[in-house]
């Protein structure tokens, strides 16, 4: 006999957070405490299963990022713009695009960052104007 | 490995079909063989949807006369032709085999700059990175620019990288950008992912290369110098980027590296060269650190000191590369198994590694959710 699914149990389920540019659904791992905002039946990191559901967001800071010149179709419009690894409060970090960003400048790592609805199906993100670089993301 | 061949790269006039049995015959008639001698075919293909292809495997057995052999068609995005190899080795190896063939065939010069980038992106997790605007180079430029920040690497040491490939694939004539080209052109060239600019990126190419691997007691007197298979490893790592513990090298090279050093029972030092997977100057940095070559931190700067260039103490990449003999996404893996066949049968005149006898390469599956490493020697 198989055990439960987790809950959410559908790549739509996750993403449909960014709509309303709120909280993201993502999954703690019981065993190892990896979080994670991507999709999947069991822990990335340990491989443990079944994952818990938790919530991150909607601020964080960023990782790493890139001013992207050259873009895919669906982002061809939009270019230049920011793509950006942030870490989120809860824990996890995700990927997602900042528009009208022209220079590595404003995307330096610590740089904060919020969610923000979009005219988009990804994740957008925009410069947080409630926190500073050195502003420590909260955790739950 | 008794028989190889290779397209040129850049832009072809064939259908990835067509010139994946060219080079094929090619490679069975370089081992001395026929297609009949054939048992399996392993045929790597990602974007065969573009040209309303898919299924190459008997394709290409039909057009090598061997309509009844059997075959599979693999898809391990740009490392796909390594991982046909590493089957191709497990089926030898294993006994199920005498004689196996691997083709790799890519046709990319149809699409457009912004088609192609976006199927590129495919190779990523669509709905957690290429969603969110991520775009292949954005990915590599993401680890770049945590590269550059760690170590504080400059444009220079990465524009090394690229100045040396090109070298080399001046003196490679089916290279795809046979031109050197100097720093000012490098530093020049336009952004298309910060930091990384136009020369830090590999071109999107055609191509096909072919490989016949074969049990040692089936070819007892091979035509060519033959290689023998030291180490066959493909390794895997968790896809996309905010989930890896960190961006300063790619887990699954580091993983295959070390196995495959310890399935061959080699060290570091017994390599004389390397062909690895630059698509981005910062990804044949990386390879250098996560295959143990090189500490962390420093593989950026061996390059502008001259040290994997191919008269230096470590050659790197003496085909030019991804970077610039051209990536056909399922043919870069066998390409590069190629160059190593080429060089150890002396068929590379001008860019030459002397009396090397042991060689390796690395091929990544787009930013390593898969990686290949071989291992090879002479008899």
């Amino acid at each position: 006999m198989s055990s439960p699914p987790p809950v959410p149990h559908s790549i739509g389920e996750f993403v449909q957070g960014y709509e309303g540019a709120r909280t993201l659904r993502a999954f703690r791992c019981p065993s190892c405490g990896k979080v994670a905002a991507t999709w999947g039946l069991a822990c990335s990191g340990c491989g443990h299963r079944p994952l818990e559901e938790t919530t991150l967001g909607p601020r964080g800071r960023i990782v790493a990022g890139t001013i992207v010149a050259v873009a895919a179709d669906e982002f061809v419009n939009d270019a230049p713009y920011a793509y950006v690894l942030v870490e989120l409060e809860g824990g996890g970090q995700v990927s997602g695009w900042m528009p009208n960003v022209r220079s590595e400048a404003e995307i330096a790592p610590g740089t904060r960052v919020r969610f923000t609805s979009s005219y988009k199906p990804g994740l957008q993100f925009e410069l947080d104007p409630e926190g500073g670089p050195d502003t420590p993301v909260a955790s739950p | 490995m008794v028989g190889a061949a290779s397209s040129r790269y850049g832009k072809l006039a064939e259908t990835a079909r067509e010139a994946a049995t060219k080079v094929a015959l090619d490679a069975i008639l370089d081992a001395g063989l026929e297609p009949r001698q054939v048992d399996h075919t392993f045929v790597a293909n990602c974007f065969g949807l573009t040209e309303h292809q898919g299924h190459l495997g008997p394709l290409v057995n039909n057009g090598l006369g061997i309509p009844a052999t059997p075959s599979m068609t693999i898809e391990s995005a740009c490392s796909s032709s390594s991982a046909a190899l590493h089957e191709a080795f497990v089926h030898v190896a294993g006994g199920f085999a005498d004689v196996a063939l691997v083709v790799g065939a890519e046709r990319l010069s149809h699409l457009d700059t912004m088609t192609a980038t976006g199927y590129f992106a495919f190779g990523a997790d669509y709905p957690f990175e290429t969603r969110n605007g991520a775009t292949f180079p954005s990915l590599y430029a993401t680890l770049a620019g945590a590269y550059r920040d760690a170590y504080h690497a400059s444009p220079e040491m990465f524009g090394a990288v690229a100045i040396k490939n090109h070298a080399n694939a001046a003196r490679n004539p089916k290279a795809h950008l046979q031109k050197e080209i100097t720093l000012r052109t490098y530093l020049d060239s336009p952004l298309v992912a910060a930091p990384l600019r136009l020369y830090d990126c590999c071109p999107f190419s055609d191509g096909a290369a072919a490989l016949v691997v074969a049990a040692r007691e089936v070819v007892a007197r091979p035509t060519r110098e033959p290689l023998v298979v030291r180490a066959s490893v493909r390794a895997g790592a968790v896809t996309a980027l905010q989930d890896r513990p960190d961006l300063l090298g790619l887990p699954s090279s580091r993983l295959a590296g070390d196995k495959a050093f310890r399935q061959a029972k080699l060290e570091r030092t017994d390599i004389d060269f390397l062909e690895v997977h630059d698509c981005f100057t910062i990804a044949e940095v990386l390879a250098l650190e996560d295959l143990g070559f090189f500490p962390r931190g420093s593989a950026a700067r061996e390059a502008l000191e001259g040290t994997t260039a191919r008269d230096g103490r470590l050659p790197v990449n003496p085909s030019g590369g991804l970077k610039a003999k051209g990536h056909p996404v399922a043919a870069t893996g066998a390409g590069q198994v190629v160059e190593i066949f080429d060089q150890f049968n002396g068929r590379a005149p001008g860019r030459e590694v002397p009396r090397a006898e042991v060689a390796l390469a690395h091929n990544v599956g787009a930013t390593g959710g898969s990686c290949s490493v071989h291992i090879f020697g002479r008899r």
